[in-house]
């Protein structure tokens, strides 16, 4: 039995903790890359804030586009819903609600790393203190992440809290992965281009993907095989193809789940018939970009289907009795 | 260097753990002889480490202030207060004997009257009563239980009698942070644990959640039990979480329960509305119905009552309880124990003046630099006036109020409280304390293990509502001596 209220507020509450965990290896994916970077190279700090999609509202709240204001932007501004900080206070607000549906450790959890963030996210950070201050939070994710699969029961609850979980994966993913579309690359450039090598590194390390592709794929980063791996393998829990295959098997174990499904299908079929070889970076960001609405759907379905029964009200005649 | 008790100050008062030569009273000797035996360096990394669990675990009240709400973490004294076993037994009887006696009461209020009819309660009292619900007149509550969870604060004056001091019957808080308090001293303290015999609390939450099943209309399968909150902004909110998650039952706003053609209660889930058996309301009457309540709550559901009153749903504790928690209704208490029950109170009231009676009146005004004056209706300490630290002019404000309205107001002396040393800085200090034990009625009887010990932390104050200053101490009922 699930509350639609708790239901809604613990798939909210797992989309902002990955999300937060997202941008935090984000960055200290693109401060690896950057400093291998030429000089003059063809992209930035600014990619970062286009990658998460919240160009506009940088540009609306900072003057510059400077790695002060970026990281600060993605790490600690709470005007930013997006940021890491608003992330995780917004996951604690959710958890506040949902004691009881979750084990007591986790509500500790959370609340701490709320408490850490707050406490040592702030202001100015340099390099080396933000690296490591960031791996903290990806460390304490990850804790809670394993406190939650180990001692909570695999049930209802659960189920709103792994699907949170993968479309907000899926989304992060498709928009790592559509890199390129933020990199305005010099049209003389050959598609093996080594700064082009560097930046798959960057999307790869970016997904904690940089050593299974290596063991499973190829030593050589070539944007259709690095391109394949992280759409299409089965195996590596942050590809496209691997989290809609976890939103599908979440998904039948919920009740009436045909119309949710019916969109996810749409997705994994998209996935599966994409031509990859010699794609254009236009083509590509067409795809992907289609991958992205189809999330979007499925969210408003599962919206439509699970957390908004409570606003009508029930026909008690053919209610249920729990 | 330790925290000694050797310049202890214990004459002002009786002291919880001291006594007037200054020796550690045998209930509380291996407990202080371990704490004192600690060093100052450790006592205080100790007390660090708890502040952080608190903060961690997230114990927090929340005061509004200033448009907004705030979080406090909720503030702890690591010295617990010690009671000894023998003691406690006869503070338990009374309190239940107390408890049985005041349903009985509710029940014939909104029944037959015997207790007006039979001349023992004057009917202007009910009259006056600002808690007395015309909509809840001829119910009968499964076991004739209206006030199921009821929280009674005791105090102790400077003799060493143990007193009633008030009965919270509407939706007494605080039982969370008796059971955290006991997790935040295993934790940091789990030594004492073996060398002290410490009766344990966690029973709480089981006993909590058979005297509420034992409300459901429906018999025969596990009962669907909800805790009723009026949300995250309200005060007691980590309590209400708290418990849910305790008792396996499911958190809920008025938002999530309907009401159906079929007067039962449902609630939304993601598979459609599931029918609740039973509501542990967290929510004043007030709110509960905006059909037959406050047309403008946003925080109760509409037709709950129509739903009580058929029978289809239980509702801890029921609408109109609180006739009985009215400062006034107090004090009769003593005899509502021998009318209804014909035993003698186990534990006393603190003598009371009622400000309707002439007599009594003319005393409270001559004297109210003596008294303490309490409004029939307040809870948390709010409207109460202090008379020896109140100004002339409250003192004055206080008794107009009193000839405006006497059937409002109740005067007591002022008790000395009694005391228990607290960390203040690097040494023990005596500050004042009450305690608030909470005793469950419906098919069985149950009282906590001790209860809920809040204490005045700053220096002479009497105040120990966590809304004031307040903060609380780990509460131990250990075995005696032999």
């Amino acid at each position: 039995m699930m509350l639609a209220r708790a239901a809604e507020n613990i798939y909210w509450m797992s989309r902002y903790l990955e999300r937060a965990e997202s941008t935090a290896r984000l960055v200290n994916a693109a401060s690896q890359v950057l400093l291998d970077l030429p000089r003059g190279a063809s992209f930035g700090w600014d990619v970062l804030i286009k990658v998460v999609g919240l160009d506009k509202e940088f540009h609306e709240a900072y003057a510059e586009a400077n790695e002060d204001n970026i990281l600060r932007f993605l790490i600690s501004d709470l005007g930013n819903a997006g940021s890491i900080y608003s992330c995780i206070a917004r996951a604690r607000e959710n958890s506040r609600i949902l004691r009881e549906v979750l084990p007591a450790r986790a509500w500790e959890r959370i609340n701490s790393l709320y408490l850490f963030v707050r406490n040592e996210l702030g202001g100015s950070l340099g390099a080396t203190q933000r690296y490591k201050l960031l791996d903290e939070v990806i460390a304490r994710r990850q804790a809670l992440i394993g406190l939650l699969s180990d001692c909570m029961s695999h049930d209802l609850a659960y189920q709103f809290l792994t699907l949170g979980c993968y479309t907000e994966r899926t989304d992060m993913t498709t928009r790592i992965v559509d890199i390129n579309a933020a990199v305005l690359m010099p049209r003389h450039q050959v598609p093996e281009d080594p700064s082009l090598g560097l930046l798959w590194t960057g999307v790869l390390t970016s997904l904690h993907a940089s050593q299974m592709y290596r063991r499973h794929v190829s030593v050589h980063l070539r944007s259709a095989e690095v391109l394949g791996f992280l759409l299409r393998d089965p195996h590596f829990p942050r590809t496209v193809a691997y989290s809609l295959n976890k939103l599908e098997s979440t998904l039948v174990q919920l009740p009436h789940h045909a119309a949710p499904l019916k969109v996810l299908r749409t997705a994994q079929r998209r996935v599966d018939t994409m031509r990859l070889d010699n794609l254009s970076p236009a083509l590509r960001h067409e795809y992907l970009d289609a991958i992205q609405t189809d999330l979007v759907r499925l969210h408003d379905s599962v919206t439509r289907e699970y957390f908004r029964c409570r606003e009508v009200a029930p026909a008690p005649r053919h209610a249920v009795a729990a | 260097m330790n925290i000694g008790i050797d310049n202890y100050p214990c004459q002002a008062t009786y002291d919880e753990l001291i006594d007037r030569d200054g020796a550690v009273r045998p209930a509380a000797k291996a407990m202080m002889d371990h704490l004192t035996g600690l060093g100052l360096a450790e006592i205080h990394a100790r007390r660090a480490a708890v502040e952080s669990a608190i903060l961690n675990m997230g114990i927090a009240f929340t005061v509004y202030s200033e448009g907004e709400n705030i979080d406090r973490a909720w503030p702890f004294d690591i010295v617990p207060r010690v009671m000894a076993a023998s003691e406690w037994l006869r503070v338990e009887r009374g309190l239940k004997q107390r408890l049985a006696a005041l349903n009985m009461f509710i029940n014939d209020l909104y029944n037959e009257q015997r207790v007006i009819r039979d001349g023992i309660l004057p009917a202007g009292i009910l009259a006056g009563s600002k808690n007395f619900r015309p909509q809840c007149v001829g119910m009968k509550p499964p076991f004739g239980a209206w006030a199921n969870i009821c929280g009674t604060d005791l105090v102790r004056d400077a003799d060493g009698t143990i007193y009633v001091l008030e009965d919270n019957l509407r939706v007494p808080s605080g039982v969370s942070y008796m059971l955290a308090n006991r997790l935040l001293m295993k934790r940091m303290f789990p030594e004492l644990f073996k060398v002290c015999a410490i009766q344990p609390v966690d029973a709480y939450s089981t006993r909590l959640y058979e005297t509420l099943a034992a409300l459901s209309p429906r018999t025969g399968e596990r009962p669907v039990i909800v805790v009723l909150t009026p949300g995250i902004f309200n005060s007691a909110y980590y309590e209400h979480s708290y418990l849910a998650q305790q008792m396996g039952a499911v958190l809920v706003e008025g938002r999530d329960l309907v009401v159906g053609d079929d007067e039962c209660v449902y609630m939304g889930t993601i598979d459609g509305p599931r029918r609740v058996d039973v509501i542990y309301r967290r929510v004043d009457d007030e709110f509960l119905d905006p059909e037959v309540f406050r047309a403008d709550s946003e925080l109760g559901v509409a037709g709950l009552m129509r739903a009580w009153r058929a029978g289809k749903v239980g509702i801890a504790n029921a609408p109109g309880a609180g006739v009985a928690d009215d400062k006034v209704v107090y004090t009769f208490v003593p005899q509502l124990i021998r009318y209804y029950l014909d035993q003698e109170p186990i534990l006393p009231n603190v003598p009371s003046y009622l400000c309707m009676r002439q007599e009594d009146r003319d005393y409270v005004l001559a004297n109210l630099d003596a008294l303490v004056v309490k409004p029939a209706n307040e809870s948390g300490g709010y409207g109460m006036l202090i008379g020896p630290r109140a100004s002339a002019a409250e003192r004055a404000a206080c008794a107009e109020r009193i000839r405006a309205d006497p059937r409002n107001y109740m005067a007591q002396p002022t008790l000395m409280l009694s005391t228990a040393p607290t960390l203040v800085g690097d040494s023990l200090a005596p500050r004042h304390l009450d305690l608030r034990p909470f005793i469950l009625q419906s098919e069985k009887m149950y009282v906590t293990t001790g209860g809920l010990t809040r204490v005045a932390l700053r220096e002479g104050s009497l105040v120990v509502n966590s809304s004031q200053g307040g903060g609380s101490k780990d509460t131990w009922i250990v075995e005696d001596p032999t």
